[in-house]
């Protein structure tokens, strides 16, 4: 049994498959163990020397696929990604599609990676920062997979510019106008940083959130599925919906208009002059 | 009046409008240049409201002032609502913010109808223009179109538009004569035309600048009337047919405070509006015909899907098997959709499919169930009368709600 050490970054793995497809050892023949944790059986042996032989041909479409299931957070996640990439590399290219046993837990991973990457783009919230040069915008998020080095590029295509910093409690990305710094784990300073705005209101957004909701329509089901609670503390507006459902649930407005502005006095236009 | 009131009561009049989306706009970054903003064809929706709608841009209204009377809508000039007006600067100011802070991909301005349709039509132009060519936003934007407002007009919003959108607002002529008394069909439908011929010129030639590469959307107002579904289904399909409609949204009516008496008190059911998006979806996406799906007249059924209730009254098609049938007949299986129906083919290219296949592609399996035949399955059901089925597929009717 080969037991190696992966520390959970791909490109070390990538090499150590590798290596294992070179000399031919199967799938269970091999585990990566966890970082921190110790194997009860077997030894550490580590891989023999480089085997002078072709390199396997791996289709770019599965080295793809490989790196974003990587990125999904779960004991044991590389096991399954060497079987899919032996068995494809022997012959069996459905083992990468989702109507085989293994390829389908693998399109599992890559859509609850890209799912999460998605979640990254959509409740980012970046806060002013006005303390200290060299930064414009700080936000905290919470990732469930490590998707957080290569989705956050996306801030630098819409930011222009500006300068900005995210932060998770596993890592950590600044983007300094040009280029992305990552940092695993999260610098302290950049977490003191992050947390010193996290709670900032923001009357402008918490009025347009209440305003643009439709109290007629009231679905907060369909609201969750699509906004998963975990969010909902890193969001300004998550901490308002118990309060929005409840008050619309009490009665509070019957029709579709706000109660901010059902409160308000109204006005009539008179018939234009033709 | 500060800010943050106008916003209140501005975003209020905009929230009937059903559309938000940001999708379809060319491939744009700001990466190492001036400026913000960024799209990439897909859309985001950074946030959802509790009645379970996506925002996903800064949708307001420019002013709420209206000199016209549209008895649907909560503006009209009768309607005693609280009134405001942004100033084009203040729009801008909101919408950059808004999305530095990531809770918009873009700006959704519409306006009430102000001194004349052509100075309503050129005050929102102004915004889209200043975002364009002084801030350099790179992010999405959709512009109302005022029917009435001149041609070359239009022409102008859609330089710097990702989207342009007339309303339709009710599936027919008669009622819009009735409950909206200043609009005409022929202005509407003209200014769908006006936007597709512009489109149209901007990608025959290369070199023309871009015309609202995101196309152009409307929106029928669903129960403020008395059309049916078979009434709504034909128009949408005309629409999209004549003026390559990206999509029609159904708003289903809802109840505005001092309701005028030509229109109804209570609203449809949520579900009816849901049945015609599905319907809307199989037009667009599935090449069904309004005919295969709902008969002259009358509503497509509430307990099942429409795509199930046309497999249910076209039993002789059934069971399908996977293993043989063309993609486009697989996606017209109940449970199968287009992306499944893709991976299915795909992988008989390499093996037979199994049932096991089929559960493993998260297919919606009960209903697929007595629709297709695998190489180790047939269908019991095959047999059964297409009514006891649907008793036994229909959704389960939803518990009367206590609260809201």
């Amino acid at each position: 049994m080969y037991i190696l050490h992966c520390d959970n970054e791909f490109p070390r793995w990538r090499e150590q498959a590798r290596q294992l497809l070179m000399q031919a050892i199967p799938p269970h023949a091999v585990v990566w163990e966890e970082p921190g944790y110790g194997q009860l059986f077997g030894n550490d042996a580590s891989l023999a020397e480089p085997v002078v032989r072709p390199s396997p041909r791996v289709p770019p479409a599965l080295l793809d696929a490989l790196a974003l299931a990587a990125q999904y957070r779960v004991v044991g996640r590389w096991s399954l990604l060497y079987r899919v990439l032996w068995r494809v590399t022997h012959g069996e290219r459905a083992a990468m599609l989702a109507g085989d046993p293994d390829g389908s837990e693998l399109q599992k991973r890559i859509k609850a990676v890209n799912r999460e990457a998605h979640h990254l783009h959509a409740f980012v919230r970046f806060h002013p920062f006005m303390g200290r040069s060299g930064l414009d915008y700080v936000a905290t998020h919470e990732p469930a997979h490590d998707v957080l080095a290569t989705a956050s590029l996306h801030f630098a295509e819409r930011l222009g510019r500006q300068r900005w910093l995210i932060v998770s409690s596993r890592d950590a990305v600044w983007y300094d106008g040009q280029v992305l710094h990552y940092r695993q784990p999260c610098p302290a300073d950049w977490a003191a940083l992050a947390a010193s705005v996290k709670d900032a209101d923001d009357p402008l957004w918490q009025s347009y959130y209440s305003s643009i909701y439709n109290p007629a329509r009231l679905n907060p089901k369909v609201m969750q599925g699509h906004m998963p609670l975990r969010f909902w503390a890193g969001l300004l507006e998550g901490r308002m919906i118990p309060w929005l459902v409840s008050r619309t649930r009490a009665g509070a407005q019957r029709d579709g208009q706000a109660e901010a502005v059902s409160a308000k006095a109204g006005k009539v236009i008179r018939s234009p002059k033709r | 009046m500060e800010l943050i009131e106008k916003l209140t009561i501005l975003a209020d009049a905009a929230k009937y409008d059903a559309s938000c989306a940001s999708s379809g706009a060319p491939k744009r970054s700001s990466r190492g240049k001036d400026g913000i903003g960024a799209t990439n064809g897909m859309g985001i929706c950074h946030s959802y409201t509790p009645d379970g709608r996506c925002v996903s841009l800064l949708k307001i209204l420019l002013t709420n002032f209206c000199l016209y009377d549209c008895q649907y809508c909560v503006n009209r000039r009768s309607s005693d609502v609280p009134r405001a007006r942004f100033t084009p600067e203040e729009v801008i100011t909101l919408t950059l913010d808004f999305y530095q802070r990531n809770y918009v991909s873009g700006l959704f301005l519409s306006s009430g109808i102000i001194q004349s349709p052509d100075y309503t039509m050129e005050q929102l132009i102004r915004v889209a223009k200043v975002l364009r060519e002084e801030h350099q936003f790179r992010g999405y934007i959709h512009l109302k179109t005022i029917p009435e407002a001149d041609p070359a007009l239009i022409a102008e919003a859609g330089r710097f538009a990702d989207r342009l959108s007339v309303n339709i607002e009710l599936p027919s002529p008669e009622s819009l004569i009735r409950l909206a008394p200043e609009k005409e069909v022929g202005s509407i439908t003209g200014a769908m035309g006006t936007i597709e011929t512009a489109s149209q010129e901007s990608r025959a030639d290369r070199r023309a600048p871009k015309f609202a590469p995101g196309g152009q959307s409307t929106q029928m107002i669903v129960g403020a009337d008395a059309s049916d579904d078979s009434r709504i289904l034909h128009t949408a399909e005309a629409l999209y047919g004549e003026y390559r409609l990206r999509r029609v949204y159904y708003s289903a009516f809802s109840p505005i405070p001092n309701s005028p008496t030509s229109v109804p008190m209570q609203a449809p059911p949520l579900l009816r509006e849901h049945r015609l998006y599905q319907a809307d979806f199989l037009l667009r996406g599935y090449g069904f015909k309004v005919r295969e799906l709902i008969g002259a007249q009358g509503n497509l059924p509430l307990d099942i899907d429409p795509k199930l209730a046309w497999a249910l009254s076209n039993r002789e098609i059934f069971p399908v098997d996977l293993n043989l049938a063309e993609p486009q007949l697989i996606a017209r299986i109940p449970g199968i959709g287009v992306r499944s129906a893709e991976r299915i083919v795909s992988l008989r290219r390499l093996k037979r499919i199994r049932y096991d296949d089929v559960v493993r592609l998260r297919c919606v399996i009960e209903k697929a169930k007595p629709f297709i035949v695998t190489s180790d399955y047939r269908p019991r059901q095959d047999a059964q009368e297409s009514g006891a089925l649907r008793q036994q597929l229909s959704d389960q009717p939803a518990q009367m709600a206590l609260w809201g």
